[in-house]
């Protein structure tokens, strides 16, 4: 009790110091949570990919170039029983934007009949599926990007795709799925979209070449049953259609996904980087005020230990008081983050690349423990210091 | 009467970990400052580089970029009568069709990551609608063969594209391309791209239509006028600038930009504190010795002064640490994927003057924000009180 009583008068002796502390620990770890937060928004989304076992297939030279929709029916026929190659769904990216708005959109349109059991993990409920099957202008918007446009289940809304047909196109918001792993790609269904095109093909009286016609797809996403399975049909599929004037490219999803992300300046790599710079330099700031601290005190020191306290007991009141001051800076540089993206506007705040920003308690809490080793950290040296005083030469220098 | 510049250098001295300690943590926010800045410069001149403002960029109404953009011959066709359309020596308007496509390379990179490399398809007139474009090594494509020329950027950093190289192209990949010439365009996007005679790129790619019109006007005053025209009734196509559309390209990057701006900033806040820490400590172990020198005639002014300078002084050197390291990282060439376009932008690392001004700004900021109140506190000491403690 008493050495908490010394430690609380401790840390309230130089009010300002301790203040001016906790503020240089808890910038650095506010910098942290908002990086780690980024870095675990993308991890997430990789993770639920490589969960959920699903292949990608694209054509071999550029993911620009489309593959024939019938190589849907082939990659079936690799497994007719269904119960190791689940389901197979063929998509178009269509991108496409708002009229009179700049920004831009990720639409997809897939093949209606077996998304829902492709992509389980978008946790549409049995109304939503329905609606799903009914409505042929349905569309799924990911929660984020709803927000963003303040759009709501039950919407008509209206999207211009950035290729062709080029013109807008209706659409009936049946979801936003907010269980969904992907809170910003759109998925609308493929057979009405290819209708909007053989339209647009008629008008411009265009050849059906592969870029225009409806019989292309630009990706399909092949549901496996397991592990091995996935790294079975990876290759099979590659194989079937190898030497086809149309080769394909087959990759886990997880690695699809990862190579776009890593062209966007490497984010996950480089934002590692900037949170351990920032600790570093947390570490240092703390480490000076307790240094200053012992410094500060170290006739005090000399008294204790030659009044009988241990020089343990020295080691341990200055490691403690490094806890508890970079702790309450850690306390604020973490509950700031939380409190302002879960509770208040900015919560919608849109973010590049991830667009929401969700800061999990649980990066908070990681938060916290960093905090705490800045805290060991910085008071290292200067309890170790203060623990072995020389307790004659210092009392010596008593004033 | 000032202090003396030494009395602060020995006073820095003295609390010799105090002070190294300090000069990391500004060290470090002033590295991490220039690296970004430059990071945000070196893309914001590599766009800046490209496209002319007397350059009208053509696309189809409602296509994001030229990747997804289709114009039909007969599309093309409208545009023959732009306004303001500068005209060749033999009366042609100056539109260079152009077809874009992209194809993925490995990275000179020990793991071979694979970039989307933009390839386009460009007639002999692109080279004058695009003057900026040079050929700086071997010569420019034979118009009919498959041959093909690499920008600088694109050279420097993928698999393939030194002259000599054969790289294979087209829709099913089965197309042998021969690189003939490397060329620059002073530092802009298009260094990124591999430019291949149009005609046979799009029979490579089985693509009977082109996915831009570059147009060049007589004077980018009638920007405003050629566009109007374009998008009105008698063409009923979309058309920027080239320089809004190589803006417009770059969105996210900026918003990263931004953010991470934000971060540098909190972490700048936090130097403050860290200096001001120490400042104040400074201060409140040299009550006596401040009484002293206000007894023997300093004024405050120049206590003030002092402490100011000391804190500056940390800052300043740290600050030239902190760029001395971000240096080595200068001249690097980086990356990114646009996510209008799906293809790589590479762009320089510059630590530019502006930049070098940005950092000592900040840095002397934080000496004077973080001394400036422990200065004030030192130079109000009251003199008695504090000869009295001794």
């Amino acid at each position: 009790m008493l050495r908490l009583a010394y430690l609380y008068r401790n840390l309230t002796r130089n009010p300002l110091r301790s203040v001016l502390t906790c503020c240089a620990v808890a910038l650095p770890i506010l910098i942290y949570v908002l990086s780690t937060a980024v870095i675990s928004g993308i991890d997430g989304f990789l993770e639920n990919s490589a969960r959920q076992l699903r292949l990608a297939v694209m054509h071999k030279s550029s993911i620009i170039n489309p593959i024939p929709i019938g190589y849907r029916a082939k990659i079936e026929s690799l497994d007719p029983s269904h119960s190791r190659l689940l389901s197979v769904c063929g998509m178009r990216w269509l991108g496409g934007t708002v009229e009179n708005d700049p920004r831009l959109l990720s639409t997809l349109a897939v093949q209606a009949d077996t998304f829902p059991a492709t992509f389980p993990d978008m946790q549409l409920t049995p109304e939503e599926i329905a609606a799903w099957n009914r409505d042929r202008q349905a569309i799924i918007v990911g929660s984020a990007t709803a927000s963003q446009f303040g759009w709501k289940t039950g919407d008509r809304i209206a999207i211009v795709p950035s290729v062709p047909p080029y013109s807008p196109m209706e659409f009936h918001v049946i979801s936003t799925a907010p269980k969904g792993h992907d809170p910003v790609t759109l998925f609308c269904r493929l057979d009405y979209s290819q209708e909007a095109l053989r339209k647009y093909q008629a008008d411009v009286k265009a050849p059906t070449e592969g870029w225009v016609a409806d019989a292309w797809v630009s990706f399909f996403f092949v549901k496996c049953a397991g592990k091995d399975d996935l790294d079975y049909f990876r290759q099979e599929i590659d194989k079937l259609f190898d030497r086809t004037p149309d080769e394909t490219k087959t990759q886990d999803e997880k690695s699809f996904m990862n190579e776009f992300i890593n062209q966007q300046f490497d984010l996950p790599r480089n934002l590692t980087i900037l949170a351990i710079v920032t600790i570093f330099v947390a570490v240092m700031a703390a480490a000076n005020t307790m240094s200053m601290n012992v410094r500060d005190r170290i006739n005090e020191v000399a008294v204790l230990r030659s009044i009988g306290f241990s020089s343990s007991v020295i080691f341990w009141l200055v490691q403690f008081e490094g806890l508890v001051l970079c702790g309450l800076g850690g306390l604020v540089g973490a509950a700031g983050p939380y409190i302002a993206f879960n509770h208040t506007p900015m919560k919608d705040y849109q973010v590049p690349l991830i667009q929401a920003l969700i800061v999990r308690p649980a990066v908070c809490l990681e938060a916290l423990l960093v905090a705490a080793a800045i805290g060991i950290l910085a008071a290292a040296w200067p309890s170790l210091t203060a623990s072995r005083l020389t307790v004659v030469s210092a009392l010596r220098n008593l004033e | 009467m000032p202090l003396p510049l030494y009395y602060n250098w020995r006073n820095l001295l003295r609390r010799r970990l105090s002070t190294a300690l300090t000069f990391a943590v500004v060290a470090v926010v002033v590295m991490v400052l220039a690296v970004l800045l430059s990071f945000a410069s070196g893309i914001r001149a590599s766009l800046a580089a490209t496209g002319s403002p007397r350059n009208l960029l053509v696309l189809k109404p409602g296509a994001t970029a030229e990747g997804t953009s289709i114009l039909w011959p007969e599309e093309v066709a409208r545009l023959a009568q732009v306004p303001h359309a500068e005209v060749d020596s033999s009366g042609r308007p100056l539109a260079s069709p152009e077809l874009c496509v992209q194809t993925s390379i490995p990275r000179r990179t020990p793991d071979r990551a694979i970039a989307n490399v933009a390839v386009r398809g460009v007639d002999d007139l692109a080279f004058e609608v695009h003057p900026e474009v040079r050929i700086m090594e071997g010569r420019s494509f034979a118009q009919g063969a498959m041959e093909i020329i690499v920008g600088r950027a694109a050279q420097e950093r993928y698999h393939d594209t030194s002259v000599g190289d054969e790289l294979q192209l087209g829709r099913l990949g089965n197309r042998l391309f021969k690189v003939v010439g490397v060329f620059e365009a002073s530092g802009g996007a298009l260094e990124s791209e591999i430019w291949a005679p149009r005609t046979i790129l799009s029979d490579a790619y089985t693509r009977r239509f082109v996915s831009s019109v570059a147009v060049r006007l007589t004077d980018s005053s009638h920007s405003r006028e050629a566009v109007d025209y374009v998008k009105g009734p008698t063409v009923q196509l979309e058309a920027k600038t080239e320089p809004d559309y190589y803006k417009d390209l770059s969105r996210t990057t900026r918003e990263i930009v931004a953010l991470t701006t934000v971060l540098v900033a909190i972490m700048a806040i936090g130097a403050v504190f860290a200096v001001a820490n120490t400042m104040f400590a400074a201060v409140d172990g040299r009550r006596r010795e401040i009484a002293m020198l206000r007894t023997i005639g300093f004024s405050r002014g120049a206590i003030m002064a002092a402490f100011l300078v000391e804190s500056v002084l940390i800052c300043g050197s740290a600050c030239l640490v902190g760029l001395g390291v971000s240096l080595l990282l200068s001249d690097s060439r980086q990356d990114f994927l646009s996510e209008a376009t799906w293809t790589v932008l590479a762009y320089e690392l510059r630590i530019s003057p502006a930049i070098l001004a940005a950092a000592l700004g900040t840095s002397v900021l934080v000496g004077v924000a973080g001394a400036l109140v422990p200065a004030v506190k030192g130079a109000r000491t009251r003199i008695i009180e504090a000869l009295r403690k001794a």
